[in-house]
Parts: structure tokens; C-alpha cells; sequence
């Protein structure tokens, strides 16, 4: 399964691969921002992507994935900082599937992942 | 300002440091800032703001201390400072002041935060930008020390 991690941080980037290539997931592609994210979407299964970034960030990424055909079913998990319940809702009602407010620990991150997979 | 409005910034370290990297950070007693000098070699640092409310939070760490931060973070094991490093540690006030900001919102104060800074070089001054006192909380980590500096203010609306 090919997934795609999207956050302006090189270390929250590294963190995620690292708890994704323990549980078992090999071919993990990277991006900085939406932008970039979406010239990587090729192949791509799965997409996890933090919300406030640069240039584009991960509300809007998430918005042009849905509304690309090619595209718009691939599951998407928010990992952000944006814990209120009203930006949680906001992000569902644009499409994300499941949610993880940092601070995570890997046991969180990995169930989130195969529930949207449906691992 | 207020010293209660310290508690979500405390708390919320003390739980990314648990959940993030299994670490236990100790919060002392908070003091007034005297100057700008900070103590720490490393400190990242992030801006908050809305109409009611502004403040900024930096945290503060001696290089060692961030070394094996990011150690903890990433799982892997370098030795000497780099922009990995550097990044972790602005990753780490982004987060910090993520929850803190959840907990303000429940209680009905909402703010927008900023990108995260980060500062390098020793004895290197972090200047909080509002007419509030600065705030220093320390903190003991496993035979170690690093500091918080919380300003905030919430303005009449």
C-alpha cells in the first residue's frame, strides 16, 4: 500500500513513517504541503496530512482530492493540533475519514490507519 | 497576566512529552521573567492571536536536551544538532500550543497560532512582543532542566 504523508515538519514526517514502517507499511512517500501532496498523488492509497502548512494547507488538500474523480475515494487522516470539536467537524465534513489530534502515540496512529483501510 | 492561564500550556507539555516520547517532565514553580536572556541553546517559539487575546510560547532546551528529544521523538539515535533537530523542536511548541489552544476553546477563548520558530545560539534572547509579564516555568526532566516562557493576554473585548 502506498501512503502519503503530508506536514510542513520534516520530523512529525518522520515520526509517521517510522511507526507506519514498524507496523508493516513499506512504500511511504513524503510532501510538504497540499501542493506538493497533490503532485505526489499518483499510486497513492492513503493519505496522511497535517492541517495548518504553507502554501496549501491540509483543509484545502483535502478538498481537491474530493473533488478530483481520480482521486476521491482514497482514505485521508487528518494529524493535526486543531483539537476543538468544531474544527474536528469541519474536517469530516469535508471528506477526512478519521482524525488524530498530536500528541499521538504509535498504537494510536497504526488503528487509525487500518480502521480507514478496514485492516 | 494571569498565572492560572499557565496551566494549559503545563499541562499540555507534560502530556505531548508522555504520549510522544514516554518522558516525564517535572514543572516547578513559576517565576516573572527578568530579562530577555534565555537559558537554553535551542528554543522554539510560537505566536498566538485573536480579536480578544495574544500571547507567545517558547520553549527553551540545552543542545543535549534536544538531541535526545528528537531521539525520543524519531526513534533514532544523532549525536549532534542538525535541522532535524531544529525542526523537532519547533514541532514540539506547535504542538505544546495545539493543547493548549483546545483547552482555551472549550472554555470559549479561541485563538489562531502561528508557524513555529526556532532560535539557535547560546545565551540568545526571546523578546514576547506584548505589554504582559513573561512567565518561566521550568521544568526537570530525568537529571535535566529546560524552560517554558508563556506571555498572554486577553484584551477587552
Amino acid at each position: 500500500m502506498k501512503v502519503l504523508v503530508v506536514d510542513d515538519s520534516a520530523t512529525m514526517r518522520r515520526i509517521i513513517e517510522n511507526n507506519l514502517r514498524a507496523a508493516g507499511y513499506e512504500d511511504i512517500v513524503h510532501a510538504a504541503n497540499g501542493l506538493e501532496a497533490l503532485s505526489n498523488m499518483a499510486g497513492v492509497e492513503l493519505v496522511l496530512t497535517d492541517w495548518n502548512m504553507p502554501v496549501m494547507d491540509g483543509l484545502s488538500l483535502v478538498k481537491e482530492i474530493r473533488k478530483n474523480p481520480a482521486f476521491s475515494t482514497v482514505p485521508i487522516v487528518m494529524v493535526t493540533t486543531e483539537g476543538a470539536k468544531e474544527e474536528v467537524i469541519e474536517a469530516l465534513k469535508q471528506g477526512v475519514n478519521d482524525y488524530i489530534v498530536k500528541p499521538f502515540n504509535k498504537q494510536t496512529l497504526v488503528e487509525k490507519v487500518e480502521k480507514v483501510i478496514g485492516g | 497576566m494571569e498565572t492560572q492561564l499557565l496551566n494549559p500550556f503545563i499541562n499540555s507539555l507534560i502530556n505531548t512529552f508522555e504520549m510522544m516520547m514516554a518522558m516525564h517532565p517535572e514543572p516547578k514553580d513559576a517565576q516573572a521573567k527578568g530579562n530577555d536572556t534565555t537559558h537554553g541553546d535551542i528554543t522554539g517559539i510560537v505566536g498566538f492571536a485573536e480579536k480578544n487575546v495574544i500571547g507567545s510560547v517558547a520553549i527553551s532546551f540545552p543542545m543535549d536536551v534536544a538531541i535526545r528529544l528528537y531521539n525520543a521523538m524519531t526513534g533514532e539515535a544523532v549525536s549532534e544538532i542538525s535541522r532535524d533537530v531544529e525542526d523537532s523542536i519547533g514541532e514540539l511548541c506547535n504542538i505544546v500550543a495545539g493543547g493548549a489552544k483546545t483547552v482555551f476553546a472549550a472554555q470559549g477563548l479561541t485563538f489562531h497560532i502561528s508557524i513555529p520558530s526556532v532560535i539557535v545560539g547560546r545565551k540568545h534572547s526571546i523578546t514576547h512582543k506584548i505589554e504582559t509579564p513573561v512567565f518561566v516555568v521550568p521544568f526537570g526532566l530525568e537529571g535535566m532542566e529546560f524552560i517554558m516562557e508563556i506571555s498572554m493576554k486577553i484584551l477587552d473585548s
